[in-house]
């Protein structure tokens, strides 16, 4: 056994449903050696990484969550796909002890497929917790596979899973005797039937029966796949059969679960009745309609208090101390041409600046969000907000994001992640660009309080709550028109809660950050080395720089909403970050901050003020947000689609306003 | 005790009586684990206080106060066995011995709130009907399932307790009381084959003579309401029927166990918005949408 396996190499796949503690699984395992990309044309991530031991290298695959390997979402595609088609050497089903009956199922499929299984039974402590006894013994026995029974939380149990692994590959392929499930005479015969309407060419990759099961279960993608690839004449006869048989899959979905009951009659023990467990009485208050809120409220409370004591601050201090002293050693102490001084100091250090100055903020904000999702949180929240969420076409899952989104589109837009219909997320995502941010609530606040006085408080909230206004009109014109696809039904598991793991939050806030950098960092920096090229070309003076004839350029359009060239310039270098504003009307009218509110009462009347704080809080997206959609969405469709739709908004709105206002 | 004795005798004689037969000195010897001097000596003993009649050549019978003895320790042993399954989670295989011990308690107050604890349940784990507390008890028509002949569609009704290695076999088997089954095939030898839910099954002599059944067509179900989950109350449970939304749900429902027959225990319903379910062990939450096309006949409170 020993010689054979000789400085091999073999890949080992991670499978299991969501809330069994796999991607802990995979992490333990794999620690920082882990590669995180995306599955080959999919948004789903894709995470690999490596393990060491002895002679045997193990390259470790984190397959999807999935409950099934129907393909009822790209996640279940991708899991079941990978599975048959790259052929990992060792699958390892990840399960959750505690919520075992339901963890059987993925069991019953992949047995189906005959790999080399091993099966880690997680959150052993939860079970007992719960006064579940599960038989290790037994239901190993019963199945005829390894079962190691572990801890992942406590880091238990993981050298005896790869011992295990590597037990497992030192036998031959189809050594042990898998019991598949029996589906009865009467419902083989079916299968047997649509199999021989099947032929080799047209599954493949597929296993011929398996894919019979498939058609007969309703799995789109098979059906797809294989109307596509039939001659007329059989694709027709085949469909009228799986019409006929409709009901097959759910008699199929039956019976894997009579299976996994008598699996559960040898090997666990339920616990006593009366008890309620810790998880149903948290339930009770956090997913009441009025308490549910409240909690939701509280905890966003505390997000946001922690991000602002903690984030600000730092981010103030990068900025002084890093990008603005080098910015002054740049422009005081480097000789050379003054061109160079400007892309090193405006174009360069600036970009990176934004984007070193995003950076607390945003690993705070993934640490909130890694340390709701670990306790079991967010799925609360969404619970409490579906209903209202679902109005707009969104998920309840949404509000989340949407949420975080008052300090910071960029990391909200990411956060969207955790939701799995494809249509709902890509809404949320378009949508969150409406919630003002805080560097626009700075803009705002700053503006108002120089026109409206005592008013300024009425005028800020009133801007805020016109553009959450915007943002349900614009929910409802995307939902029915804009976002095809069906309307996607909150179907989903409630964990049960658990302590956070430190070490995992770590990880994944870690890993978060790096991805930002990794993905819209190229984009911020290099829009920042435009727009400075933009205000420096021809002659070094933003005055008449490109910039500036963008800006005289659109003079027109800006009289309409009572804005001169100078507002439209600012408007524009909002752009890089919405704190730019300020910043570009400084250097144009010339003066220092401490001046500007006078220099902005000369430019503008309070109407056309009003009118320019509707187009502020509406207008496209800052670059790091258009990067953030564009890494998320795959494409650049949606970021184009966002920064035009904004844009006629933002114009269309502040028109409107300004006409009105100058009236009244 | 001796009245925990005078108790086991009662119970043993019950038994055998309900199968049409006086109790033997020689059967009640083996079943109770004692000589058969000895349990002359308990008969005579028995006789003297009117709870049975015996003849030292037929057996023993019991007297009408003898069988409301019986019955009420029977209730009380079945009580204790539903109560060890239902409430303290243990198995089926298990209960039996433990109810053994509990059942010579006999404290009228326990037993009471114990009735009250389980609700409407009628009968213990194993299928046997549990009297009531005036001592009337439904009679067991179910007849061993070895004297069913093939084709016959039959409801397994109880299952014979005293053999906890039988009651593992036969739970493996996956077969339990209220499951249906038709009678395939019947060898020689009394052993059976026989079909549940689409599957087939072997049944070895002991098994086929230890399950009690009924035929089908005696066996009259009532029927229950149903409803959609949506509209099923929080602390209640139905049993799943059907899905009838929008086919391309059907996979997502049930790869999350929502299959037909699985028991859905409504966690939280507000009546409007989303609600929270119980299934398969997991907790789900299901919009008000999906919850109002899946129907479920309401099971009581779990």
């Amino acid at each position: 056994m020993t010689e054979k396996i000789n400085e091999r190499t073999i890949t080992v796949a991670l499978a299991g449903a969501p809330n069994t503690g796999k991607s802990t699984v995979f992490n333990l395992l794999t620690g920082l050696s882990q590669h995180v990309g995306n599955w080959p044309g999919k948004t789903v991530e894709q995470k690999t990484g490596i393990v060491r031991r002895s002679n045997l290298t193990m390259n470790i695959v984190d397959l999807p969550g999935t409950y099934s390997l129907t393909a009822n979402s790209a996640e279940e595609q991708i899991a079941r796909d990978y599975l048959i088609k790259e052929n990992p050497d060792v699958v390892v089903a990840v399960l959750n002890a505690a919520s075992l009956e339901r963890n059987l199922y993925l069991v019953a499929e992949l047995i189906e497929l005959s790999p080399r299984l091993v099966i880690a039974l997680n959150m052993m402590d939860v079970a007992q917790q719960q006064g579940m006894k599960v038989d290790v013994k037994a239901l190993s026995k019963e199945l005829n596979i390894q079962v190691i029974p572990i801890i992942a939380s406590k880091n238990q149990g993981i050298d005896e899973l790869l011992a295990a692994i590597e037990q497992e590959y030192s036998q031959p392929l189809g050594s042990r005797d898998l019991k598949h499930i029996e589906y009865g005479t009467e419902v083989q015969k079916v299968i047997d039937y649509v199999a021989q309407l099947l032929d080799d060419a047209m599954t493949a990759p597929y296993p011929k029966h398996w894919t019979a099961m498939k058609l007969l279960e309703g799995d789109t993608q098979i059906n797809k796949m294989i109307m596509g690839r039939a001659a007329d004449e059989q694709s027709s006869s085949l469909e009228s059969y799986l019409w006929e048989h409709e009901s097959a899959a759910v008699t199929i979905a039956t019976l894997r679960y009579a299976w996994v009951e008598k699996m559960m009659a040898v090997t666990q023990e339920k616990p006593p009745l009366g008890r309620v467990s810790l998880t149903e009485r948290i339930d009770r208050v956090a997913t009441h309609p009025i308490s549910g809120l409240f909690i939701l409220l509280l905890v966003l409370c505390l997000i946001f208090g922690l991000v602002y004591s903690i984030g600000l601050p730092i981010q103030k201090l990068l900025e002084v101390h890093l990008v603005e002293s080098s910015h002054t050693f740049v422009s005081a102490h480097l000789n050379a041409p003054t061109w160079v001084k400007g892309l090193l100091a405006n174009g360069i250090i600036s970009g990176v600046g934004t984007v070193l100055t995003f950076i607390p903020i945003l690993m705070l904000f993934f640490a909130a969000w890694a340390f709701m999702e670990d306790v079991g949180y967010t799925a609360r929240a969404a619970f409490v907000t579906d209903k209202f969420m679902h109005s707009l076409g969104l998920h309840g899952k949404s509000v989340l994001p949407l949420v975080l989104g008052f300090g910071c589109n960029v990391p909200a837009i990411l956060g969207t992640r955790i939701i799995d219909s494809p249509r709902s997320r890509l809404l949320t995502i378009l949508l969150t660009p409406l919630i003002p941010c805080t560097a626009r609530m700075a803009v705002i606040t700053l503006i108002a309080a120089a026109f409206f006085g005592n008013a300024a408080i009425f005028v800020s909230i009133g801007i805020i709550i016109f553009s959450l206004i915007m943002l349900v009109i614009t929910g409802l014109i995307m939902n029915h028109f804009v976002v095809g696809g069906e309307d996607s039904a909150l179907l989903m598991e409630l964990p049960l809660y658990h302590l956070p793991n430190p070490k995992i939050i770590g990880l994944v806030t870690w890993q978060n950050t790096v991805a930002f950098i990794k993905r819209a960092g190229t984009i911020i920096l290099s829009v920042s080395v435009i727009i400075w090229m933009l205000s420096f070309i021809p002659n070094g003076d933003i005055n008449t720089s490109l910039l500036s004839s963008i800006g005289k350029f659109l003079e027109p359009l800006g009289r309409l909403m009572g804005l001169n060239w100078q507002m439209m310039v600012a408007l524009l270098s909002s752009f890089i970050a919405k704190e730019n504003t300020l910043a570009t009307l400084g250097t144009l009218t010339g003066g220092q901050g401490v001046a500007l509110t006078a220099q902005l009462k000369t430019m503008l009347t309070p109407a056309s003020a009003l009118a320019f704080l509707v187009v502020q809080v509406l207008f496209i997206p800052c670059v790091a947000t258009v990067a953030a959609i564009r890494s998320e969405t795959k494409t650049w469709r949606w970021p184009l689609f966002t920064i035009a739709y904004q844009l006629v908004l933002s114009f269309v709105m502040a028109i409107i306003v300004f006409q009105i206002a100058r009236l009244l | 005790m001796d009245s925990e004795r005078t108790e086991e005798y009662l119970e043993a004689i019950y038994k055998e009586q309900n199968k049409g037969n006086p109790a033997s000195t020689s059967f009640l010897a083996r079943d109770l684990g004692v000589s058969q001097p000895a349990v002359t000596n308990m008969l005579k003993n028995l006789e003297n206080k009117g709870l049975i009649d015996y003849k030292s050549s037929k057996g023993a019978t019991l007297t009408d106060t003898g069988v409301e003895k019986a019955l009420g320790v029977i209730r009380q042993h079945r009580l204790w066995e539903r109560f060890l399954t239902d409430i303290l989670g243990m198995k089926w295989d298990k209960v039996h011995e433990v109810a053994c011990k509990l059942e010579h308690l006999d404290v009228p107050e326990v037993e009471e709130r114990l009735a009250i604890l389980l609700g409407d349940t009628d009968t213990c784990p194993h299928g046997h009907a549990i009297p009531d507390k005036d001592g009337n008890i439904k009679a067991e028509k179910a007849i061993p399932l070895i004297n069913f002949n093939p084709l016959q569609r039959v409801n397994i009704i109880a299952i014979d307790e005293s053999d906890s290695g039988l009651l593992r076999d036969i739970e493996k088997k996956g077969l339990k009381p209220q499951v249906i089954i038709t009678i395939k095939k019947k060898n020689e030898d009394g052993s059976l084959e026989i079909e549940a839910g689409k599957k087939r099954i072997r049944l070895n002599t002991k098994q086929a003579e230890a399950l009690l059944a009924e035929s089908i067509a005696l066996n009259k179900s009532a029927t229950k309401e149903e409803i959609t989950l949506s509209k099923l109350d929080a602390g209640y449970s139905g049993i799943l029927k059907e899905y009838t939304g929008e086919r391309n749900l059907l996979g997502r429902c049930l790869s999350l166990g929502f299959t037909p027959g699985s028991v859905v225990k409504m966690l939280e319903n507000y009546n409007s918005g989303p609600v929270l379910v119980k299934v398969h062990d997991t907790a789900v939450a299901l919009g008000r949408d999906l919850a109002d096309h899946i129907t479920v006949t309401r099971n009581g409170t779990a």
